[in-house]
C-alpha cells in the first residue's frame, strides 16, 4: 500500500509528457494551469493520472480529479499527500483556492472557509493557528482606541509624498487611522524597509497605528494575480477581479470588524491596470448593503458595510507622485529626481549604505513590483 | 520531551485520521481536535491523545488531529508513528 491510499501511487511531476497529461487533467475539469513553478504531484493508478494537485510556496493549487474516479478519496488522498510535503518544508499554514461551489468539498477535509463569493472563488485554509489568531490580535491593536476608524491598506514601494498625502487625509478624517502594510516579500523594497520607512514618514500623526498586513490583506493567498505581471487578456482581468473581490470581502467580513474600521481610504491609480481594477471592485463590495447586494459578494446581510472614499493622487507640477514613478527615475539612473517626491526620511534611506543594494536590484529589474 | 519538527501521520481520507505535531516555544502541549463525528466521540478522541502524548512523555508542542472517521486502533497507531517522528532527531 502507499503512502497515499490502496491503489493509488502518489509521486512528483517532473517531465514534459507528465506535466503535459496534468493539463489535460486540469482542462477536462475546466480548470487552467496555475502560475508559478512548485511542487507538482500526481496520483496513478497504474499508469493512469487519476488526481493532481500543486503546492507553490504556501498555497494548494491545480487540484483537480479525473471525472471517472471522482467519489473514490482520491482528492483526500492528493491534499493528505500535498499537506505532509508542506509540513516537511516546515510550512504550517496552507491556502486553498478553488471555485466556491467545490469549497464544500475542502471543509469536509478539515479546511476553513476564510471568504467566498457566490458563483467566483472561495479562500479557505489548513492548519492549527488561523485567521482567528490573527483578528485577536487586531482586537488587541484596536482595544481602547476609537470605533468607526480608517483604514488604508498600502504597499509604498517605497513611501512617497503621495502615500503621506492619502495618510494626512486619512488621519485628518477619521477618530483613528490603521495603516495595513501589505506584508507579501514580493516588492523590490523589502517589507522590513517599506515598514520601517512607513512609521518614521508618518511618526508625527498621533492618531495613526501602523500594522504589517500579514496572510490575509492582498497576500499571495487572497490576492495571488496582485503579484504577477497583469495582462490585457479577458481571462487574466477576470482572474484580477476575483480574486480582488475575495481579498475584500475577507477585509470587509473579518478584518474590518476586528479593528472597528467603518472607513477606507484610497488613492485613484491613475498607472497601475491591477490596482485601477481593485479599487472599481472595492467601490462594489465593501459599502454593498440590502441583502441580495451584500450576498452576491457572500456576505451575511449583518456584516457592516465600510465606506470608501477615494482620494485624488496627489501631483506635484501636474504630476501624480507614485511609488513606481519613483522606482522608474531609479531605474533611469535619475536618483537626483526623487528627492522632490518623497518626505526627507525615505530620502535619507534613500541616501544610506543600505540602499545599494535594493537600488542595483531596480536598475536590474523590469518587476512591476 | 519537546516536539523538534513538525510531522504528520496519517492522512485526510474516509476512515483515516490525519495528525500533525509541531513544535511550540513554551512548555504546554496544545491540542486541536477536529472529527466528522465530534458530537459522538470527541471526547474520547481527545482523551485518547491527551493519554498517548503524557505517556509518550511530550511537554511542549502542538497537537492537531483531524478525524474522518477512524477506528481507535487506526487512531493510536497514527498517534504512536507521529509522536515518535516528532521527538526523533
Amino acid at each position: 500500500m502507499s503512502e497515499a491510499g490502496f491503489g493509488f501511487e502518489a509521486r512528483e511531476l517532473r517531465t514534459k509528457a507528465e506535466l503535459s497529461e496534468r493539463t489535460a487533467l486540469l482542462v477536462s475539469r475546466g480548470l487552467t494551469v496555475p502560475e508559478g513553478a512548485g511542487f507538482v504531484l500526481g496520483l496513478y493508478q497504474g499508469e493512469r493520472l487519476v488526481a493532481t494537485g500543486a503546492l507553490v510556496r504556501n498555497v494548494l493549487q491545480g487540484i483537480a480529479v479525473d471525472s471517472g474516479f471522482e467519489g473514490e478519496g482520491a482528492a483526500a488522498a492528493i491534499v493528505s499527500s500535498l499537506i505532509k510535503r508542506a509540513i516537511e518544508r516546515d510550512i504550517e499554514q496552507l491556502f486553498l483556492f478553488t471555485t466556491n461551489e467545490e469549497a464544500a468539498r475542502f471543509r469536509n477535509l478539515g479546511f476553513s472557509l476564510i471568504a467566498g463569493v457566490p458563483r467566483g472563488a472561495a479562500l479557505l485554509e489548513w492548519g492549527s493557528e488561523g485567521i482567528e489568531d490573527y483578528l485577536k490580535a487586531l482586537r488587541d491593536v484596536a482595544r481602547g482606541k476609537p470605533e468607526r476608524a480608517g483604514a488604508v491598506v498600502v504597499n509604498c514601494n517605497p513611501f512617497t509624498l503621495g502615500h503621506r498625502a492619502l495618510i494626512e487625509y486619512a488621519a485628518s478624517h477619521s477618530p483613528w487611522l490603521y495603516v495595513l502594510v501589505v506584508e507579501e516579500d514580493r516588492s523590490l523594497f523589502p517589507f522590513e524597509v517599506r515598514f520601517k520607512l512607513i512609521r518614521e514618514g508618518v511618526a508625527d500623526l498621533t492618531n495613526v497605528t501602523v500594522i504589517a498586513g500579514g496572510l490575509y490583506i492582498i497576500s499571495s493567498a487572497t490576492f495571488p494575480t496582485y503579484f504577477i505581471r497583469p495582462d490585457r487578456e479577458e481571462a487574466a482581468q477576470k482572474a484580477i477581479r476575483m480574486h480582488a473581490a475575495l481579498d475584500l470581502a475577507t477585509f470587509r467580513a473579518r478584518i474590518a470588524p476586528a479593528l472597528g474600521v467603518a472607513w477606507r481610504f484610497v488613492g485613484t491609480e491613475p498607472f497601475c491596470g491591477t490596482t485601477s481594477v481593485y479599487n472599481e471592485t472595492m467601490q462594489l463590495v465593501l459599502p454593498a448593503t440590502g441583502t441580495a447586494e451584500a450576498t452576491a459578494w457572500g456576505l451575511e446581510a449583518e456584516v457592516p458595510p465600510v465606506e470608501v472614499a477615494e482620494i485624488p493622487r496627489f501631483e506635484i507640477d501636474g504630476e501624480a507622485v507614485s511609488a513606481s514613478k519613483v522606482r522608474e527615475l531609479i531605474r533611469a539612473g535619475r536618483l537626483a529626481e526623487v528627492e522632490r517626491l518623497v518626505p526627507p526620511s525615505t530620502w535619507k534611506w534613500l541616501c544610506g549604505a543600505e540602499a545599494a543594494p535594493v537600488l542595483e536590484k531596480i536598475r536590474h529589474s523590469d518587476s512591476r513590483h | 520531551m519537546k516536539a523538534q519538527k513538525s510531522v504528520t501521520a496519517g492522512s485526510l481520507e474516509s476512515s483515516d485520521v490525519l495528525i500533525t505535531i509541531t513544535p511550540l516555544a513554551e512548555t504546554r502541549v496544545e491540542y486541536v481536535i477536529d472529527s466528522i463525528v465530534i458530537k459522538q466521540f470527541g471526547a474520547r478522541i481527545r482523551k485518547v491523545t491527551e493519554e498517548m502524548a503524557v505517556a509518550a512523555n511530550i511537554s511542549a508542542a502542538r497537537i492537531h488531529v483531524q478525524d474522518r472517521g477512524a477506528l481507535e486502533c487506526t487512531l493510536r497507531a497514527r498517534l504512536e508513528t507521529a509522536l515518535e517522528r516528532s521527538v526523533a532527531c
